[in-house]
């Protein structure tokens, strides 16, 4: 009788020699095709990968981004592959009619394996990163990523809509506004180590800089720490990443890296220009806390933290443009 | 076989679908309720689909003004919420609302009249969202997620965004008093047999999904209530005076549950497929039900990890990130069971199927860059990017949606009485299947690049050249999807109406609704087979070719002798 065995049959999966073999050339196929793959997406300029960014943080993500892509790649074919094998070999079709497939409930061990292999494997992603983090992102005070060395330039960064109100230590500002951040770089020396402490005057923005680093939320009521270090004189395009409204899609940021004499020059001549017209933009703000050590002692915790903060802020209490 | 259950019976019902208007307006028929709540979502697919289309036509090329930025913010947030809330929450809902019932060997839901009234929330809520869309500074524009202070009165004076809140306090009321029922369905109304460690997972996933939005609900209309507060009575909970981000975090401890919410139903009925069309039962059962609740507790502790740039604590982020990258252990345990349930199977590559394996082989994808947005280093480029919109599509479309499409090919039959047609079900499968997988697969290299989602439009020039070449690609995927709704809608239409008749128990199923007439009485079952595994219906089939055999046997030697 057919239908006596049919719920006693058992079937050893570690048998099956074709399972074995998948495993074992998933990670050579992922090194294949990575290879023959990356030049043929060269060519049509979409690239899988993040930009590789200047600055060391945002090269640390680079790096991370790619080892986390082995693995990825690894499941990913892995998965395809056993969906394909189970597509040609098993159809109905093929194996015919009178074809009794082993009636499996479950088999322990492989639960288990499934179970704890995508555990360690995501445990070695977390692992490192929890390292990036603690170097490149943890804030102390009002430093961020203290091991990276003292502060070559402090700037504050303030979002409106939409805009941005850039405010360095000499005390001028840089304001753009839509697309004229075009011609309004933010710029910085190179191979200096640039704090940025992020503000917003209205509603929720994001400062992103894709080929400098990661992007970092402006949000009203406290502050919020970036920083970079651009090695090469270059400009970088980016834009605010966090909706603010009609006009989000238009505000750009341009920062523009220039050998460290070329900026003491651009910023004599900024100064200048600031004091022969008072601030060119008008700007109700006044001219606070140019660098983190002189700002108002209140918001010495910039995470956000139980007591109301709105008061801590150094800008004027947020006004509708 | 199921005509052997289920005797030729005078028609004491009627089971047409032209029943006088009335009918539909005041039944308490869990079937009936649950084909509205189908027919709502499905029509709430097509309205969100046309979203989705001014959107892409608005981003086919640099610096175009299709619709102006105002508006496109508003259509984002319009595709936004009614794709998530008023599509794939509703669609599920309608499933389980017909299925589960039938499923545990009940004749209704345990509360048919609060049924009825969630249902009946749930126009009302659309009514009043869509409602903004006609006061003069429009709906809501703020994107599906609301964030405030974008949404408080300063920077958002229009009705639209009251009105969007309103709608959730409704939507998230509704759901509530969904969740309560089916779960005292399940836990009350199983027919005898039908033990907890018997039920079908697609009830399993209900379960869960139930559980999800019992906890869930509450936070969603909290945090609209208080910004109704914000908005209305001058209180300071999430203005620039307040905390911004309190509300990222009540509405995603809402949100990223809602994902879940939006899945588990699906991943439940693929769990149901596989095993039917590949002759073979689930692969580890309680493994697959481990995982489901292992979801559901994981989901509720990730929620941050959608706020990974808003300043966080490093630690806090970790603590995120590692949950975040542990509930891919129960999703991957439940996807490779799939597979173990497939192996080595007898596969019938019906239309159920095909989108079964369709939804495996793209929901990986969503799975896989998941794990690079929990890395909180790595989601800080990734944030808020077209990377992002691209990952959310492959798990809400390559997932939910294609899930969807598996459920009503299976489960059309039992509905109508007659099957989908094969050819046009065919066109179907390959145009969703390619114009999705063009439409999203090239979206990842968009973020990748810097393009931010929800921008109304980008400039050609200096860094952005290759966007105008892949987004005009995109545009005319995205229409090739729209092509295979329309092959669908057809597809539909035409088999409702003539399809080839499918009887009782089409597929050769292993759950109680095959046993029942199709569509099915009113009441369900004439009686209530017997329940001995989670496959009543196998075993059924079972005890009868064996009772064929034995009679064969015990008939030939008298006949030859």
């Amino acid at each position: 009788m057919r239908s006596s065995d049919f719920y006693t049959e058992r079937v050893s999966y570690r048998s099956s020699a074709l399972l074995r073999r998948l495993l074992f050339a998933a990670p050579l196929v992922t090194i294949a095709s990575v290879l023959l793959a990356s030049p043929a997406l060269a060519a049509t300029g979409l690239s899988p990968l993040l930009p590789n960014a200047v600055s060391p943080n945002g090269h640390n993500l680079f790096v991370l981004y790619n080892w986390i892509s082995i693995p990825a790649l690894a499941v990913f074919l892995l998965v395809q592959a056993l969906l394909l094998t189970i597509i040609i070999r098993d159809r109905r079709k093929r194996r015919g009619p009178d074809y009794r497939p082993p009636q499996t409930h479950g088999n322990t061990r492989l639960e288990i394996a499934w179970t704890i292999a995508p555990a360690v494997l995501l445990g070695v992603i977390g692992y490192f990163s929890i390292n990036v983090l603690a170097n490149d992102f943890l804030v102390q005070g009002d430093v961020i990523a203290p091991n990276r060395g003292p502060t070559d330039l402090a700037i504050t960064v303030e979002g409106y809509q939409f805009g941005w109100r850039i405010t360095y230590p000499e005390g001028f500002k840089v304001v753009t506004s839509g697309f004229n951040a075009v011609d309004n770089p933010m710029v910085v020396p190179t191979g200096a180590l640039v704090r940025m402490r992020l503000q917003s005057s209205d509603v929720i923005h994001s400062f992103w800089v894709p080929e400098i680093a990661g992007k970092t939320d402006a949000v009203p009521g406290y502050d919020n720490f970036a920083w970079f270090k651009i090695p090469q004189p270059g400009e970088f395009r980016g834009q605010c990443t966090e909706l603010c409204g009609a006009g989000h899609g238009t505000m750009q940021i341009r920062v523009k890296a220039v050998p460290p004499d070329e900026y003491n020059a651009w910023v004599a001549e900024q100064v200048a220009k600031s004091k022969a017209t008072p601030t060119p933009s008008a700007s109700p703000t006044p001219s606070a806390a140019p660098s983190p050590s002189a700002s108002p002692s209140g918001s010495a915790s910039p995470r956000p933290s139980p007591s109301p903060s709105g008061s801590a802020q150094p800008s004027p209490s947020p006004s509708t443009r | 076989m199921a005509t052997t259950l289920a005797p030729p019976r005078p028609k004491a019902y009627d089971d047409s679908f032209f029943k006088p208007i009335s009918l539909w307006l005041t039944t308490t028929d869990h079937k009936l309720i649950g084909i509205m709540y189908m027919t709502t979502g499905f029509l709430s697919f097509l309205i969100g689909g046309i979203f989705a289309l001014i959107v892409r036509m608005q981003l086919a090329q640099p610096n175009l003004s299709v619709v102006t930025p105002e508006t496109y913010n508003q259509l984002i947030s319009a595709h936004g919420v009614t794709m998530i809330f008023f599509f794939v929450t509703i669609f599920m809902t309608g499933i389980a609302n017909y299925f589960v019932p039938i499923m545990v060997g009940a004749r209704d839901m345990a509360f048919p009249r609060l049924n009825l009234l969630g249902f009946w929330m749930i126009p009302v809520s659309i009514l009043i969202y869509y409602a903004g869309f006609f006061t003069p500074e429009g709906a809501l524009n703020a994107g599906w997620t609301g964030y405030t202070p974008l949404t408080t009165q300063p920077f958002n004076k229009g009705l639209g965004v009251d009105f969007w809140a309103l709608s959730l306090i409704i939507w998230a009321i509704s759901g509530i008093m969904a969740s309560t029922n089916f779960l005292t369905t399940i836990v009350a109304l199983r027919a005898p047999g039908m033990r907890l460690t018997r039920l079908p997972l697609f009830v399993w996933a209900q379960i869960s999904t139930s559980i999800l939005l019992l906890i869930v609900g509450a936070p969603l209309a909290a945090a609209m209530i208080l910004l109704e507060f914000d908005r209305q009575f001058g209180t300071n909970f999430f203005t620039t005076q307040g905390r911004p981000v309190l509300y990222q975090h009540l509405f995603w401890f809402f949100g990223h549950p809602e994902v879940y919410i939006m899945i588990l139903p699906g991943f439940g009925m693929i769990s149901e497929i596989i095993p039917v069309f590949s002759k073979k039962p689930i692969f580890g059962y309680t493994t697959m039900v481990a995982a489901l609740f292992g979801i559901v507790f994981l989901s509720m502790a990730v929620w941050a990890h959608h706020m990974f740039t808003v300043g966080l604590n490093i630690w806090v982020e970790s603590f995120f990130m590692i949950m975040t990258m542990a509930i891919a252990v129960p999703t991957g345990i439940k996807f490779f069971n799939w597979i173990a349930t497939a192996w080595k199977g007898s596969i019938e590559f019906t239309l159920p199927m095909k989108f079964a394996f369709g939804f495996m082989a793209t929901f990986v994808i969503g799975g896989i860059t998941g794990i690079y947005l929990s890395s909180v280093p790595v989601d800080t480029q990734l944030h808020q990017s077209y990377y992002v919109v691209a990952h959310l599509h492959y798990v809400l479309f390559g997932g939910s949606v294609m899930t969807i499409f598996a459920g009503i090919y299976y489960w059309f039959p039992k509905i109508t009485g007659r099957k989908l047609s094969e050819t046009l079900g065919e066109w179907h499968f390959w145009t969703v299947f390619i114009g999705f997988n063009a439409t999203f697969l090239v979206m990842h290299t968009l973020g990748l690049e810097g393009m931010p989602r929800r921008i109304a439009t980008y400039p050609g020039g200096f860094g952005e050249e290759g966007w105008g070449a892949t987004n005009a690609f995109i545009t005319v995927a995205s229409f090739f999807v729209a092509f295979s709704v329309l092959i669908f809608l057809i597809n539909l239409v035409r088999s409702w109406r003539s399809g080839e008749v499918a009887g009782d128990d089409p597929w050769e199923g292993n759950t109680l609704e095959w046993a029942t007439s199709s569509p099915p009485p009113p009441y369900n079952f004439d009686r209530v087979p017997p329940v001995r595994s989670f496959m009543p219906l196998r075993d059924l089939r079972a005890e009868r070719q064996a009772r064929e055999a034995a009679s064969a046997l015990s008939s030939r030697p008298e006949g030859e002798g």
